[in-house]
């Protein structure tokens, strides 16, 4: 049973550790090599793009989806997507797609001479499943190692703490405030109705009067 | 635009069932501050005992007092904040 109780917490936790790491918004510096469409078809993995009626996304199977090759300054490649989120999940309310493809363009450069950027994305690059991360923003940097502060994630993490404290205080308060007197209610009515009753069966029956407001 | 009307409409939906647990819950604090303040006598510790309000009445006069003070407004917030941060988020990810 401790198994099965520790288990299920460690599962929860890694489900919301996974689902924040999926969607709160990371920092690339990498050096923009390609930015391109390429019909993309989209299966299974439908729920790493984005929704069907989102405005760059028409149709569920095959669309035409904005791509952004780049590379780290070790060497290695990512490839981003680059879709409106619609509006509702992830609540990036991204609509300037064509925009960021248009600065990407832009922002392409060679090993020789390269410029880095600073890409704001979320999400994943898995190549098992074909999903990628979208990129929501980017900005010129100076070089592969400015430094960048997360404030986004500091601030909506401390938030998310602060909401689950203030919703365990709310929870605690109702259960204080209701279900405590209303338990004790129902105990000294017990009590009560029991000390009236004698013998066995007498008791019984008290005990289901107990349940009779 | 259908998105954005669902968008308006789920979110009023959820904001206002957090407006209402917030506003159950406010309330609920400050009742249970009033029943300790008079319990404890702090409350009534000043008063002579010809104006002496009982338990009930200086409960619901607190309450009402409650009603139209500034921190039941501040609820208002519940619908403003989130408000707020949704049109800067629109700003702010698409503003070049």
């Amino acid at each position: 049973m401790v198994y099965v109780k520790w288990g299920f917490r460690i599962f929860v936790l890694l489900f919301v550790a996974g689902f924040l790491h999926y969607t709160l918004p990371q920092h690339d510096i990498v050096r923009v090599t390609n930015a391109y469409n390429r019909l993309t078809t989209v299966g299974e993995n439908w729920l790493f793009y984005a929704g069907a009626d989102t405005g760059t996304a028409e149709g569920d199977e095959t669309r035409d989806i904005r791509f952004i090759d780049a590379v780290f300054a070790d060497g290695s490649v990512i490839v981003y997507r680059n879709e409106d989120t619609g509006w509702v999940w992830p609540p990036y309310f991204k609509y300037d797609s064509s925009n960021l493809q248009a600065e990407a363009t832009n922002l392409k450069s060679t090993a020789a001479d390269p410029q880095w950027v600073s890409v704001t994305h979320y999400g994943w690059r898995f190549p098992l499943l074909s999903i990628y991360p979208n990129a929501v923003n980017m900005k010129a940097v100076d070089g592969p190692d400015v430094r960048l502060i997360p404030w986004v994630n500091i601030v909506v993490l401390t938030t998310l703490l602060v909401l689950v404290l203030m919703l365990r205080r709310m929870w605690l308060q109702f259960r204080e405030r209701m279900v405590d007197p209303t338990l004790a209610e129902v105990d000294a009515r017990a009590d009560a109705v029991r000390a009236q009753a004698t013998g066995f069966f007498g008791r019984i029956a008290a005990w289901f009067r107990t349940w009779r407001r | 635009m259908i998105p954005i009307l669902r968008l308006v409409v789920f979110g009023f939906l959820a904001l206002s069932v957090i407006y209402v647990l917030v506003s159950l819950y406010s309330r609920s604090v400050r009742r249970e501050k009033l029943e300790k303040a008079y319990d404890s006598g702090e409350a009534t510790r000043d008063m002579p005992d010809d104006v002496k309000p009982d338990r009930a009445s200086y409960i619901e006069s607190g309450m009402a007092a409650y009603q139209k003070g500034l921190r039941r407004q501040l609820i208002w917030l519940v619908y403003v904040i989130p408000m707020t941060v949704v049109l800067v988020t629109v700003y702010l990810v698409n503003a070049q």
